[in-house]
């Protein structure tokens, strides 16, 4: 790089083409001028291990125990000393000093890359090694990046200054009138899809194909974002964080701290009806379980719980699962004295919320609206997409987050805070909300937040105190806000609406500047109250798993909150992280579940996930040259099989159950359709199996033994754990256990047999780890061998290793009939210090093997052989239905 | 970057004869104390230094002083307790060895005792001899003590410990070396 004429005369002795040698090359040379020459003593000093003459271990001259002994101790003492002071004399570099997720490689020329508190030595050190340093006022913007910017910031300042001009003008004629209407409440319409709110003029031309999240902004600067033209689910969503290290929030995740997603994205639909109705739709779509419609649903109904399950449409005769859900009802009021005054005899409308991911809204959406049309009364649905936003939060500290930020209010004036608000106060001191009764759910209205900006740190209770950490104990698990009736007004358009007219930022910093210093403004009569509604998840059913906290609140007012959640001080230290779509599903991962879409290939979303990443893989595959890369055709299975099963890059359940596979090579084409692909979803061919169901039938397996299997085409999902080692990675086959032969093995139509994968076998797992054939080992020892010539036996039957994956004879991987799936999410699990993997499987295939193995007496149902794509080498996994 | 690479040879003098010697006339010390009895202060690092580089020059001639003139370095000398500490150039740690182990009397001194010099441990680097040499010197101190209550008469076991316990006691692997030397001589 040529150097720039603005450098030159910055630092004129300095600026040499080539860096000076490090100053501790050699001393001797000229410049060693330039450095302090006491460094060299303090050096030496650092070095020296001070020593005692031979006097003080004699006494008069003569041999002394005392004097021995206490030389000796001189000299450990001594040792000691200098190995401490030449460890404190190493030189620490500025950044080695900081958190790893901190560094920055901008940080080699810009100073305030690094913390204030280090800056100077950073500066210092960058000068002494002559880096060429940024100075942030004389920097150009060079690049077309850099000159697009300053013209779009130049045609910004036009554009504002022509509208600053014409308010002026306006601002004229207003005075004459003195009147200033306000903006109406944006229209919901009933049983139609709802456009987004218009966004403001500056943004709307980069969300014509697409919504913003309503932390957008603030994402867009801290993480990478789906692409733009591109949306994932016709959204701008976080991919992940910008930050380098993954660890941090995997420890915030479980360990220390907080994370949080803005899942606004998640769609809300509001069902509105009577409770009969409302109920006979929700049946339809497989809401179905009965305890939910008796006497131990009705917290559920009452709106005090929440419910998670599959929804699932009606189909031919058939159920297809769509995908997960949460549903809410609205509490029943108590009955307000207008209402029983006006119409009276009529029983109000129960209204619910189902919230759905959005790559299956559009499959709800269609259903429960040709379900509820066939109610009388008809039964209203009405998209809340863009009315109801959230935001999840997971994390030892997530709960203290909350408590800070959110402030419970009285809706009315005059009246003490709810008792949700209440029950919501006491959970400071919760470090898992998975303590919390399951599903319980919290509706109250919390002030603005930011009112209470920044956020100051909670006193949370002593944790040594331990009658005060039984009566939350008692709390809990007596949970006093089942006993009142939960605030309804998220449900209420109008409460949602008058929420979102905030005052403005200025009105706010108005009033915290006449709040006495440390103190937060006082509450005023004309505050807005936010309604939100709080519920706890468990990931997993294990209740040490930490649980997830939603919140629910009207779309407008995520932003601030989100605002308050992302400065709150943690008492662990730090402030809460932010998460993207792969952190979510890492932290999913993790806890051995699976991710809805993309552990679901069977179901529509799934299937559409499926075939985006698979046009990704395929795209990343055939980028590499082709020395690099995999040559699909070419992979050796062994015993003269040549060439990968199916699409390397592709979990290619098509060709597995023997459908025609769609043909992917024209993306030329793409442009023109797109928008049509966008609104009708690709007919998926699969049908997703429950996890109850399979355990089910797993269950039943010994007393149907020749039933008749479930089509080829029903998928579970899985999760797989390696049996000794190895980590599966995505599009990874799995394979059942061969079947037992009958007669002997010949090498030509038998790759492997059942024995050979058997005796890979740690002994603990089997009871007996069948000795492997085909290996030359020790045989029995022998009864009368003597005594010596045994233990030297088994100790070399003991430290004999396991045929590694190199050895000829590890067992080859079985044939294609007994591939019975893929995996979709794999790799190496932070949490267990293991790989892990989740797949999903044909149940036809693997009813076979179970029941195959039930006959044999054998109990290795459960076990299965996952080989990587593209690799030769196979490897022994459990499976458990997830 | 390269990295000069040395080894660190941690040295004890032992005096053997002495031990005959001194048990006739003074039975009451210990013999640990008698065997690691301190060396004179006569003894200096230069002195020591000019020894072992006079020392493989004798052994070796003129290649083996060359060899080890430069990177030879005493870092650490304690004539109480009779132990040091010296820094060569890993290519040649065994020319020092050597000529340590042909030294029977400490250097520059008059009328010298007769002593052993002792490699007791070779290693990479400096804290790995300063660990070393903090073990040693513990288990000399918990030796005399246990001999001075005991009074026993096993003298070797007050040495090298009881029996049972020994230690592995002088480091004379190279492992590593062998290759690396190859290659430096092909």
């Amino acid at each position: 790089m040529a150097p720039k004429p603005g450098d030159a005369p910055r630092d004129g002795v300095n600026s040499k083409k080539r860096k000076d040698p490090p100053p501790s090359s050699n001393l001797k040379s000229s410049n060693t001028k330039q450095f302090h020459p006491n460094k060299r003593v303090k050096a030496y000093v650092a070095r020296n291990i001070s020593s005692q003459p031979a006097d003080a271990a004699l006494k008069n001259g003569e041999l002394d125990l005392p004097a021995f002994l206490k030389s000796r101790e001189f000299e450990i003492k001594a040792m000691e000393d200098a190995m401490v002071k030449t460890k404190k004399s190493l030189n620490l570099r500025a950044f080695q000093q900081m958190p790893r997720d901190l560094r920055r490689r901008t940080a080699s020329h810009n100073v305030k890359r690094v913390p204030k508190r280090i800056q100077k030595k950073h500066a210092h050190e960058l000068k002494q090694d002559n880096a060429p340093l940024v100075d942030r006022n004389k920097r150009k913007p060079n690049g077309s990046r850099g000159r697009i910017r300053a013209e779009t910031a130049k045609r910004l300042g036009i554009l504002a200054a022509k509208k600053k001009a014409e308010q002026k003008k306006e601002g004229n004629k207003k005075g004459e009138d003195g009147i200033q209407t306000r903006s109406p409440r944006p229209k919901i319409r009933m049983g139609k899809l709802n456009d987004p709110q218009k966004p403001k003029s500056k943004f709307r031309k980069r969300q014509v194909h697409k919504s913003w999240l309503p932390t957008h902004l603030w994402h867009a600067k801290r993480a990478t974002m789906t692409e733009p033209a591109k949306p994932l689910w016709r959204f701008a969503i976080p991919i992940t964080s910008t930050e380098k290290s993954y660890r941090p929030t995997h420890r915030a995740t479980g360990a220390r701290g907080a994370v949080a997603w803005d899942t606004s994205y998640l769609s809300t639909i509001g069902l509105e009806g009577t409770a009969k109705n409302a109920e006979k739709v929700l049946k339809a779509i497989g809401v179905v379980e009965p305890s939910l419609w008796e006497e131990r649903g009705q917290k559920w109904r009452d709106g005090k719980r929440t419910w998670s399950g599959w929804l699932s449409r009606e189909h031919k005769g058939q159920r297809i699962q769509i995908g997960p859900a949460i549903i809410m009802w609205c509490p029943a009021e108590a009955k307000s004295p207008e209402q029983a005054g006006s119409i009276s005899a009529k029983t109000p409308n129960s209204r619910l919320f189902i919230r759905v991911h959005p790559s299956a809204f559009l499959e709800t959406w269609t259903e429960l609206l040709r379900v509820s049309k066939q109610q009388r009364p008809m039964v209203l649905t009405i998209d809340l997409r863009f009315e109801i936003g959230s935001i999840q939060i997971t994390g030892p500290g997530s709960t203290e987050a909350l408590l800070g930020i959110l402030q419970p209010i009285s809706e009315d004036s005059g009246r003490p805070i709810s008792d949700h608000g209440q029950v919501f106060k006491s959970l400071a001191g919760v470090t898992n909300s998975s303590a919390l009764p399951l599903n319980a759910l919290l509706s109250f209205s919390v002030s603005d937040p930011r009112l209470r900006y920044p956020p100051q740190r909670i006193t949370l209770p002593d944790p040594q105190d331990q009658n005060a950490s039984f009566a939350q104990l008692q709390m809990l698990s007596s949970w006093p806000a089942d006993e009142s009736i939960p605030s309804p007004a998220l449900f209420d358009r109008d409460a949602r609406h008058k929420a979102t007219r905030l005052p403005s930022q200025k009105a706010i910093n108005r009033r915290k500047s006449l709040a006495k210093p440390g103190a937060y403004p006082d509450p005023v009569e004309t505050d807005p109250s936010i309604p939100i509604m709080l519920f706890t998840s468990r990931s997993t059913s294990a209740s040490s798993a930490q649980g997830v906290w939603t919140l629910m609140a009207p779309w407008k007012c995520i932003l601030p909150i989100w605002y308050g959640l992302m400065h709150f001080p943690l008492s662990t230290g730090n402030n809460p992280r932010f998460g993207g779509i792969q952190e979510l599903r890492q932290t999913h991962f993790e806890h051995g579940m699976p991710w809805f879409p993309a552990d679901y290939p069977s179901t529509a979303a799934g299937h559409a996930w499926e075939a985006e990443e698979m046009k990704k893989r395929e795209a990343a595959w055939s980028r590499r040259p082709k020395g690099k890369r995999v040559e699909w055709a070419t992979v050796d299975l062994g015993a003269k099989r040549k060439g990968e099963i199916g699409r390397g890059w592709a979990c290619d359940f098509e060709k597995l159950v023997g459908l025609p596979v769609e043909d992917m090579g024209k993306p030329e084409q793409e442009t023109e359709t797109d928008l049509k692909k966008l609104s009708q979803a690709p007919e998926c061919p699969f049908e997703q199996v429950s996890a109850a169901s399979l355990r089910a039938e797993l269950l039943a397996v010994d007393k149907k033994l020749d039933a008749p299997l479930p089509p080829i085409t029903h998928l579970a999902t899985i999760s797989l754990t390696p049996v000794t080692r190895g980590v599966a990675y995505p599009c990874a086959r799995i394979y059942r256990l061969p079947a037992e032969l009958s007669s002997p093995p010949s090498s030509e139509n038998s790759p492997t047999t059942r024995k050979e994968w058997l005796a890979l076998l740690p002994a603990y797992l089997g009871q007996k780890a069948p000795p492997n054939p085909k290996k030359s080992t020790i045989s029995r020892i022998p009864l009368d061998a003597p005594l010596p010539q045994r233990v030297r036996l088994l100790a070399q039957s003991l430290i004999q290793p396991p045929p590694s994956e190199n050895d000829e004879c590890y067992p080859l991987v079985p044939d294609e009939e007994d591939l019975i799936g893929f995996v979709t999410t794999g790799e190496f699990n932070l949490a267990e210090g293991k790989g892990r993997a989740i797949g999903s499987v044909i149940l036809a295939k693997v009813l076979e093997a179970v029941r195959r193995d039930g006959k044999c007496g054998g109990n290795f149902g459960r076990l299965c052989i996952v080989r990587n794509a593209g690799e030769r080498v196979g490897r022994l996994a459990t499976w458990t239905s997830v | 970057m390269v990295r000069v690479k040395h080894r660190y040879l941690l040295v004890n003098i032992l005096y053997p004869e002495l031990l005959k010697a001194g048990r006739e006339s003074s039975a009451k010390l210990p013999d640990a104390v008698t065997f690691h009895q301190p060396t004179t202060s006569g003894l200096n690092s230069r002195g020591l230094e000019k020894a072992i580089k006079h020392g493989v020059e004798e052994l070796f001639g003129d290649y083996g002083y060359g060899a080890i003139r430069g990177s030879l370095q005493v870092k650490y000398l304690s004539t109480a307790t009779s132990t040091f500490i010296i820094k060569v150039a890993r290519d040649h740690y065994r020319m020092v060895w050597t000529a340590l182990s042909f030294m029977t009397k400490v250097p520059g001194v008059h009328d010298a005792k007769p002593c052993v010099f002792r490699v007791i441990r070779v290693s990479g680097t400096i804290r790995e001899s300063q660990e070393e040499a903090i073990r040693r010197a513990r288990e000399q101190i918990l030796a005399a003590q246990r001999e001075q209550g005991e009074k026993s008469d096993l003298t070797l076991a007050g040495i090298f410990g009881p029996p049972g316990t020994k230690k592995d006691d002088v480091m004379m692997v190279d492992k590593g070396d062998g290759e690396e030397e190859g290659s430096n001589e092909g």
